[in-house]
């Protein structure tokens, strides 16, 4: 006899809860209020307790943890696709089916579960970015079911706009990333070596990091504005008071210190021993800097870069508020409409995106020579 | 002969090294024996121009140093520090390539070269090369930094406490490694060490610093025997003295013929391993393996200048 270990018991909880709560709301439009809906009246009593197994099957300790896991969540996710079509039978036209608590309590649950048995697993990073393939397609599968879920329908009707804005969101996040470190790494080098730079530089890195990002928004459209007016050729180039250039500067400005820090951080972690051996050897300071220093400092800066990636996409969600577009787009509308699926519709894409950055950028880190296993 | 001139380096007020002139002979091993704060890695740094002199100057060759760019002249100079300072995101092999690389060897004169240095440091090359230093033991990163420095054929090498990081077993393995070295390769060494046994055991002559200025300099016989003044005799260690000044007689020297029982000694033995292997095994002549003896009155005699 096997027995939930302490992740079991403690996700045992959520799970139980996830069956108790509704698991779908039926609505008469897509911004009524809903009418819940139990898993045993959407599938009935027989289907919904092999569910409960299935489900539950995954919370006991063993090697089969993983693939059950995988199965138990796939089953979720397909589960909510027919239940929908079952709902809306016989149902008004324009009626909706939104996922409830129920549903989504158990999805949380069942990713935590899988994914907490996968980082225990401790595969090697090419193997991590292969599951994260492989989820992926897994999800996009199961959501071809889910043709009569309320955010497929908002997708559908929105279809060539998502992409567009998803592009968009891609584009704001990685671009100033890649701005923010390709500037960051040499400043943080400078303010590293200069130490007469170091208080100003990291004290004013740290004050705009206290600014709210609506706030700094404002603050921006006025520059920006005046320089969209009067520099020749700067309105061709998308700069304006408003739209993607003030969002853009405003991710790179909060990109900036953790980048600069991490910079400063990884070269200070070299050990003494090291750079006196780089200078006793002959290495002249360029030398130093890229075959020993950089390359040295690069877990830590790359961790810094991490943060920045996924706090990009989460903060580009924002730059929708000054029309630089991204999935944020559909959030302030979603929140105009009191349609909360629409909100879920730039939200979920948001969440997927950030946890991949994650997952690809740890498996870049944990590919650099050199690394202790 | 590398020559150090009238050099000087202050710090404020300190001063680290207080206008100190040495003539260190080319293929001989000098050590830089002091305290700590006396001035010694101070005054190895200034030669490869890691720390620049206040005032006075380094020759190699009657040339002076400050004639070529620094990192130009420390490619020329071989340099082992304590914490062997191995690069922890390059393999064994490439972290000797370092120098070779730096001057732009062919990769194949560089590959050889490689192997060969590791093969000279009883490491085997296929195995070791491919690691990186965290793979390592602490002998062998010490070994690694040797060979590192060594990489480019440098006619002068500077050790800063090379063996300061080892037990005291592997430390004795690796002098006398590093003692054979010197033999085959005929390279101008110079060490600092605060340990004086080490630096009598290796050096054909010993600079003792104090407060930034040299004590003495002067051959290890010399230094035991004649101790300049009373810091040195202390640095010596008085109690040790007769057995330490035995230990650098060799045993050739005190030969007779003759024939004596007991289990016979090295050639290459030192007087003082004589005279402890005498008094454990209680006796009084000792035959030697290739013929001949020696006798406790002799080591004794031997035992005082």
């Amino acid at each position: 006899m096997r027995y939930p270990d302490r992740l079991g018991s403690v996700l045992a909880v959520p799970l139980t809860a996830a069956f108790l709560l509704p698991f779908a709301g039926l609505k008469p439009n897509r911004i009524a209020s809903a009418q819940a809906e139990w898993l045993h009246d959407m599938v009935g009593w027989p289907f919904a307790v092999a569910i409960a197994i299935i489900a539950a099957a995954p919370l006991l300790k063993g090697k089969a943890r993983l693939p059950l896991s995988a199965f138990a969540l796939a089953t979720w996710m397909v589960v909510m696709g027919y239940g929908a079509s079952g709902l809306l039978e016989g149902a008004a036209e324009y009626a909706r089916v939104s996922p409830g608590a129920g549903f989504w309590l158990g999805l949380v649950s069942l990713a935590l579960l899988l994914t907490d048995t996968l980082a225990r697993a401790n595969p090697r990073p090419l193997a991590r970015v292969g599951c994260l393939l492989a989820a992926f397609l897994i999800g996009i599968m199961t959501l071809r079911l889910w043709g009569d879920v309320s955010i497929m329908q908002e997708y559908v009707a929105r279809k060539s706009a998502f992409w567009a804005e998803a592009r968009r969101h891609v584009g704001l996040a990685t671009g100033s990333f890649a701005a923010a470190v390709a500037i960051g790494i040499p400043m943080g080098v400078l303010v590293q070596r200069v130490a007469k730079l170091r208080a100003p530089v990291m004290n004013t890195l740290t004050a705009i990091q206290t600014i709210p990002s609506i706030a700094l928004f404002g603050l921006l459209i006025l520059p920006l504005g005046w320089i969209g007016a009067n520099v020749p050729g700067a309105r061709n180039m998308g700069i304006g008071g408003i739209g993607m250039a003030p969002a853009f500067v405003a991710l790179f400005l909060y990109a900036l210190l953790p980048i600069v820090t991490n910079t400063v951080a990884g070269l200070h972690g070299i050990p003494a021993s090291v750079a006196e051996a780089a200078r006793g050897m002959g290495l002249n300071p360029r030398q130093r800097l890229l075959r020993v220093d950089i390359p040295l400092a690069l877990p830590v800066i790359l961790t810094g870069a991490r943060i920045v990636l996924v706090q990009n996409v989460g903060l580009a969600t924002v730059g929708a508020l000054i029309g630089a577009g991204g999935f944020g787009t559909f959030v302030f509308q979603g929140l105009g409409q009191t349609a909360s699926d629409l909100v879920l519709l730039g939200a979920l894409p948001t969440v997927a995106l950030a946890f991949a950055a994650q997952v690809i950028f740890d498996a870049i880190i944990d590919c650099l020579p050199g690394r202790r296993t | 002969m590398i020559g150090l001139h009238d050099l000087s380096r202050h710090y404020g007020d300190l001063r680290a090294v207080d206008d100190v002139s040495l003539m260190i002979e080319a293929g001989s091993i000098t050590s830089i024996v002091g305290t700590s704060g006396s001035g010694k890695s101070t005054l190895l740094r200034l030669v490869n121009r890691l720390i620049e002199p206040t005032s006075g100057h380094v020759t190699i060759d009657g040339k002076d140093v400050h004639g070529v760019p620094a990192p130009e002249l420390r490619r020329r100079i071989g340099y082992v520090i304590q914490d062997h300072g191995l690069f922890p995101h390059w393999t064994v092999a490439r972290n000797i390539a370092t120098v070779p690389e730096l001057l732009g060897w062919p990769k194949a004169r560089i590959r050889d070269r490689v192997s060969e240095l590791l093969t000279l440091l009883s490491l085997d090359p296929a195995t070791i090369g491919p690691r990186f230093p965290h793979q390592l033991s602490g002998g062998q990163m010490q070994r690694v930094g040797v060979a590192r420095a060594l990489a480019a054929k440098p006619e002068l090498l500077l050790m800063d406490e090379p063996f300061g990081a080892l037990d005291p077993l592997l430390r004795g393995k690796a002098q006398d490694d590093l003692l054979a070295i010197q033999q085959t390769l005929g390279t101008t060494i110079i060490l600092v060490t605060h340990d004086m046994a080490e630096a009598i055991r290796l050096s054909d002559k010993i600079a003792v610093m104090r407060a930034g200025k040299v004590e003495q300099y002067a051959r290890p016989s010399e230094i035991l025997s004649r101790p300049a003044s009373d810091f040195v005799q202390d640095l010596v260690g008085e109690g040790e003295r007769a057995f330490r000044y035995l230990s650098l007689i060799p045993l050739s020297q005190l030969v007779e013929p003759g024939e004596a029982s007991g289990t016979p000694l090295s050639r290459n033995a030192t007087a003082a391993e004589a005279l402890n292997a005498m008094i454990w095994q209680n006796m009084e002549v000792l035959p030697l393996e290739d013929g001949g003896r020696v006798t406790r009155a002799a080591l004794l005699r031997a035992g005082h200048p």
